[in-house]
């Protein structure tokens, strides 16, 4: 059976394993570090631009062979995508903090749970997370949003439409800003400069927006990593006799019947909010018979995300759609809930869009267009503007918001896969219509003015950048990790990123995971250092 | 001569076995020319007279490219939030070589070639086409569910035609440099 020793053994390769990766190469040279991923190495730039078209002209995926299939069997809301990036091969680049209060909540609240860090170190993180992501931005116009540091890069200018969508949303008396996102202005990190594809969330042609791939392939190209790519790990496995892992035993996806181990002096599982705690309840033994990291019964529980209500609304004003779409407005007035008042949380988001503005096959009596026709009802519509709205709200997990093995399902090595059950926590359950209400309040708001109208407004069907499954807190009974991702029961197993946190916040939650991975590397790093 | 005899066999086999012909008929991939002549006549119903001829023409053309790349079984993109596998459809060609002949014998009934025909009674031909289709909308991307409908949908969800509607050089994913995007856009030359 081959076998791979290093110092560190990192399992999955999305962009928490990316960050941290790269920042143990630096903290640590001479570590010797492997990166292990059940997908493959994706690393061919060239392609990008022809697989974008494909997506556009056929809806093809832009990255084949990114999926798995016989992991696909798994339920609930997983991503499907597995190769060296991850589910970051295909995210925006939305690269938002929480806030203190997310930190906070039972402190302040009485909700859900505090975190086991203060705003402080999670701040300093946030701030090397944007570095490293080289984010760009413009300091917030609230001035609880403070920061130690400026962001890296000067936030792109706003287009036209949301130069003038601007001007409307802030008469409601909410002050917006551009969303930062780690978009490349000019080149950086190997990467390439934003030029408008405008398809960021699908695939980035020049690499702008940062995806992990270009981490792992320079840091695989530089010999500071190895890179295992298409070999599921299946199993954590113990020492005989101290609590701590000794191997994880993987499969190669090309030689199926050929197993292969690896033996390291830390193991870091980084494989997302899903597959985390999956491995961990699969590597259940006779010592853990619940799983490894589970002696407080809570790995697959406490999954989290945030709820969705997504609205468009109709303006006067003459926009053109089209001219970035994946660029918004973002206030963060919401954020802060006074503690004497009923809670609710979220963030505002206000897009371009050409709802109800684009071609159509019907006019609204149901008479066919075609030809002359229909283009003479597109332009009598092309007048005004369109507006897309969008508030991501804090709601919190019930303990039984879970992820557990599934109980048929199994992949082709006989596996069980999952089954994700999200669910939410009473109080969350009780104050959701008061919520819905006050985001269709602020969406009103917003689009009186420039004789605006809402259209609609309506609850997505799912929890929005989910996270959870292995927590993190001070207390082992009550939590699986601790803020540095180290587990409770086994002093050299690290979960990074999505699957610590205890609750998702109301925004794009990639710069937290990212923020909290980098901390797990400080620590690492000091480990090893402290050995030596 | 061997080669040549067994190749008759088999067309002769072809012919007297219906699902045999079916597998070879299914190999078509690409509109054959009378196919694409006669998408340059529906593209000339269909899509803006402004246009003119020559430019429908050419979108017709490219339309039978967009058929000619077409790859079925291909994996479609997952989808964000709720994924999903899917892969790509059959090619949608042998459905619209079809199409087109339906349009072409129905307006025969009326004594004349789709194309010679008045442009009331063509959009009509069109229309009921698409109804019988049970087209309801234009798809974002040609589906396979009536040529006419994914020609429509091929030009009209262009980013050229975003143009054309909003008289703007607005170009939509294409690649542009950043400042064009910061002011607002220039008058479409017409």
């Amino acid at each position: 059976m081959p076998t791979y020793e290093s110092d560190v053994c990192i399992i999955g390769a999305g962009i928490s394993s990316a960050m941290l990766a790269e920042k143990l190469t630096e903290l640590g040279p001479g570590l010797a570090v492997t990166v292990v991923e059940a997908g493959s190495a994706l690393f061919d730039v060239s392609a990008r631009i022809r697989n974008r078209q494909r997506n556009l002209d056929y809806g093809e995926s832009a990255w084949p062979g990114d999926v798995l299939e016989d992991q696909a069997g798994a339920e609930g809301l997983v991503c499907l995508t597995m190769a060296v990036g991850g589910q970051a091969l295909r995210w925006g680049g939305a690269c938002n903090r929480f806030s203190e209060e997310d930190l906070r909540l039972k402190s302040m609240y009485g909700l859900a749970v505090d975190w086991p860090l203060s705003w402080t170190e999670l701040e300093k993180a946030y701030c090397e997370a944007e570095r490293r992501l080289n984010v760009f931005g413009e300091p917030s116009p609230y001035p609880e949003d403070k920061r130690s540091e400026p962001y890296p890069v000067r936030a792109l200018t706003l287009s036209y439409n949301l130069q003038r969508l601007k001007e409307w949303a802030e008469r409601s008396a909410l002050k917006f800003g551009p969303l930062p996102m780690a978009h490349n202005l000019k080149p950086f990190g190997g990467r390439g400069a934003c030029c408008l594809f405008d398809t960021c969330g699908t695939v980035c042609p020049p690499g702008a927006r940062y995806s992990p791939d270009f981490t792992f392939k320079q840091l695989a190209a530089e010999k500071k990593i190895t890179l295992h790519d298409r070999t599921l790990v299946r199993k954590l496995v113990l020492d005989e006799r101290r609590p701590v892992v000794a191997a994880a035993q993987a499969v190669h996806r090309d030689r199926p019947d050929e197993k292969v181990e690896y033996r390291a002096r830390t193991f870091v599982v980084g494989s997302g909010y899903a597959w985390s705690p999956h491995l961990l309840l699969l590597s259940a033994c006779s010592r853990f018979p619940n799983g490894l990291a589970n002696s407080s019964g809570l790995v697959g529980k406490y999954m989290n995300g945030h709820k969705i209500i997504q609205g468009q609304a109709t303006v006067d004003l003459q926009l053109y759609p089209g001219q970035n779409m994946a660029y918004s407005l973002i206030s963060r007035k919401f954020f802060r809930c006074p503690t004497d008042q009923p809670f609710v949380r979220h963030d505002t988001r206000v897009w371009e869009s050409n709802a109800g503005r684009g071609p159509r096959l019907r006019d609204d009596n149901g008479r066919l267009l075609m030809g002359d026709a229909l283009m003479e009802d597109w332009r009598g519509r092309t007048k005004g503007g369109s507006v897309r709205l969008r508030a991501y709200y804090d709601v919190h997990p019930d303990r039984e918001s879970r992820l557990v093995l599934h109980p048929t399902a199994r992949n082709k090595w006989g596996d069980p896969l999952f089954r994700i059950e999200h669910r939410l926590d009473a109080a969350s359950l009780a104050r959701e219509a008061a919520t819905h209400q006050h985001i269709r309040g602020v969406f009103e708001l917003l689009a009186k003015a420039d004789n605006g109208k809402l259209l609609s407004a309506g609850e997505g069907t799912h929890l929005d950048h989910p996270g959870g499954g292995c927590r993190m807190g001070t207390d082992p009974a009550a939590s699986v990790c601790d803020s540095y991702g180290r587990t409770h029961d086994h002093e050299n197993l690290f979960v990074v990123g999505a699957p610590t946190v205890p609750t998702a916040g109301c925004t794009n939650g990639a710069l937290t995971f990212v923020a909290l991975a980098l901390r797990s590397g400080d620590r690492i790093a000091a480990d090893f250092a402290k050995r030596k | 001569m061997y080669r040549r005899t067994l190749m008759t066999y088999a067309l002769r086999a072809a012919s007297v076995l219906p699902f045999l012909r079916v597998r070879l008929e299914a190999a078509v991939t690409e509109l054959p020319a009378e196919s694409v002549a006669a998408l340059k006549d529906l593209a000339a119903i269909v899509l803006p007279s402004s246009l003119g001829r020559r430019r429908t023409d050419v979108i017709a053309v490219e339309f039978a490219r967009w058929v000619r790349e077409y790859r079925p079984g291909v994996p479609m993109d997952p989808g964000y939030g709720q994924p999903r596998l899917r892969n790509t459809p059959p090619s949608p060609a042998d459905d619209y070589v079809a199409q087109l002949k339906a349009l072409d014998s129905a307006a025969r009934t009326q004594g004349k070639p789709l194309a010679r025909l008045g442009r009331e009674a063509q959009q009509k031909l069109v229309e009921t086409a698409l109804t019988e289709a049970k087209v309801q909308i234009l798809p974002q991307r040609p589906t396979g569910q009536h040529v006419a409908s994914d020609l429509m949908a091929f030009y009209f969800q262009s980013s050229e035609a975003n143009d054309y509607a909003y008289r703007a050089e607005i170009g939509r994913h294409k690649c542009r440099p950043l400042e064009v995007s910061t002011k607002r856009p220039k008058p479409l030359e017409m």
